[in-house]
């Protein structure tokens, strides 16, 4: 029986992208050229070949991870209750909120800049696309928690833990945001890099067309 | 006169936290002395790209 | 009379103690006479030791433990910056700075914990590169520090007493004291990566 089930996901799955490979192979064709156009700007080289400059970037957007997501994981911890019990969960959310917002303004932004720097080898990296969709993830959660919280009574506030849909909401957000770092993290190494790949469901879900249209 | 207020733990901090800042500030200006030097030798001058407008 | 000095003044005893070591390792040049003799310790973390063994064999899980140790970083920062600027009197000021700095500082221990461990994991697997580094030398000094005076200077005095009774530059003064030490080990573990 689990056999059975198991095979039809993988012909469903097979189906849905010979289907859908020819409408993402177009996306994937035309981020690859948006990529080698941003790669052949002025101010892309510079970003990359400055002695510092590359440098400088990626260790500010690294080192903002302590303000922007060390205020967001204060805000779900206490949601768990982990920490700060005895102070209002609102009013945590609330305080915290700005010095979140700031962190994760220059995080964008910086994040931005490096992919401008290396447009190609991040428009083709998995792991990128992978942290995209997580991201993409992360703030619906974020917008669904916070107007859960909104329309949440306030009268929970004094108490150790949230209800149970902010807890999830929560749960959720912490391990949405550790992927997004740990896929931030992978993004360097070269394990599936598109010259070192062979699988068509890798090559296509990380973007390599030439690849692809060489098989 | 008040007893408390530099008792032991207070003279500590005061003393370690002097000692703290002193050090960082010593590595740092250090640290961004040696960047300016290595940017002058990169460069020919203090700039942070290779920038050819400015050539 | 000396031992009574030695019991209400432990603190600043200690702290003059660690000063004049300090002090005595410059000037002997013990650093120097003990530096050589690591070398054989870093050498077997990185090729004899299983967690050197493991960092170099599968590159993904360095890679994930290097991502632990990136999200530990990151609720360090945020407890410590929570705290310190609840100390600054810029965050948070409704609420009293006692209920902040007892209520982070669990959190901070356990970060710090997984920090250290996973931090161990990493430099094991580059071990033989970052000995000769001297910026893995300030980072070592700088947690040392950072630690010590969170520890054992810090968190004691801010728990003794009502923090208002311990006065606001006092505060300031070790709020920056924490904030720059903790962002010199994010700073220069960053600048290790890059060399």
């Amino acid at each position: 029986m689990r056999k059975d089930v198991y095979s039809s996901v993988k012909i469903i799955f097979r189906i849905f992208i010979l289907r859908s490979k020819g409408s993402i192979g177009v996306i994937n064709e035309l981020l690859l050229q948006f990529a080698q156009y941003l790669e052949a700007q002025e101010y892309s080289q510079m970003l990359v070949s400055g002695y510092y400059s590359w440098n400088w970037l990626e260790a500010t957007h690294v080192l903002t991870l302590m303000i922007s997501i060390g205020s967001l994981f204060i805000i779900d911890f206490r949601m768990l209750g982990w920490v700060l019990p005895g102070v209002s969960a609102t009013t945590i959310a609330d305080r915290l909120h700005k010095p979140m917002i700031i962190g994760f303004s220059i995080m964008f932004i910086t994040g931005i800049l490096l992919v401008y720097a290396k447009p190609v080898e991040n428009v083709q990296s998995l792991w990128f696309r992978i942290k995209m969709i997580l991201l993409v993830l992360a703030f619906i959660n974020a917008w669904v928690f916070n107007s859960r919280m909104r329309a949440a009574d306030g009268t929970w506030d004094s108490a150790r833990v949230a209800p149970k849909p902010l807890r999830t909401g929560a749960i959720i957000s912490l391990f949405l945001w550790c992927g997004v770092v740990a896929m931030g993290r992978f993004i360097p190494y070269d394990w599936v890099d598109c010259p070192k790949v062979s699988n068509t469901a890798l090559l296509w879900a990380s973007g390599c067309v030439e690849q692809l249209n060489a098989l | 006169m008040n007893n408390s207020k530099w008792d032991d733990r207070t003279i500590a901090a005061a003393s370690s936290s002097v000692i703290i800042l002193g050090a960082l500030l010593y590595y740092w200006v250090g640290e961004v002395q040696s960047t300016v030097e290595l940017l002058e030798l990169a460069y020919g001058s203090f700039k942070f790209f290779n920038n050819p407008m400015v050539f | 009379m000396l031992g009574n000095f030695l019991n209400n003044y432990k603190s600043v005893v200690g702290l003059g103690f660690v000063v004049l070591a300090v002090a005595l390792v410059e000037f002997f040049e013990v650093r120097a006479a003990v530096y050589p003799g690591l070398l054989p310790f870093f050498e077997w973390l990185k090729y004899s030791s299983w967690i050197g063994y493991l960092g170099i064999t599968y590159g993904s899980v360095y890679a994930t433990v290097q991502a632990v140790h990136l999200v530990s970083m990151a609720i360090i920062g945020g407890t410590v910056l929570v705290a310190d600027l609840r100390l600054l009197g810029i965050l948070l000021k409704d609420i009293p700075s006692e209920t902040i700095t007892k209520g982070t500082h669990q959190c901070f221990k356990y970060s710090l914990s997984a920090a250290i461990a996973t931090g161990i994991f990493c430099a094991a697997g580059v071990a033989d590169k970052v000995y000769y580094m001297p910026v893995f030398w300030i980072k070592m000094l700088a947690l040392l520090a950072g630690s010590c005076f969170m520890f054992f200077i810090k968190q004691p005095l801010l728990n003794s007493r009502p923090h208002k009774e311990i006065g606001p530059w006092m505060l300031r003064m070790l709020a920056v004291a924490s904030i720059s030490i903790w962002f010199t080990v994010a700073a220069t573990g960053r600048w290790i990566g890059f060399s």
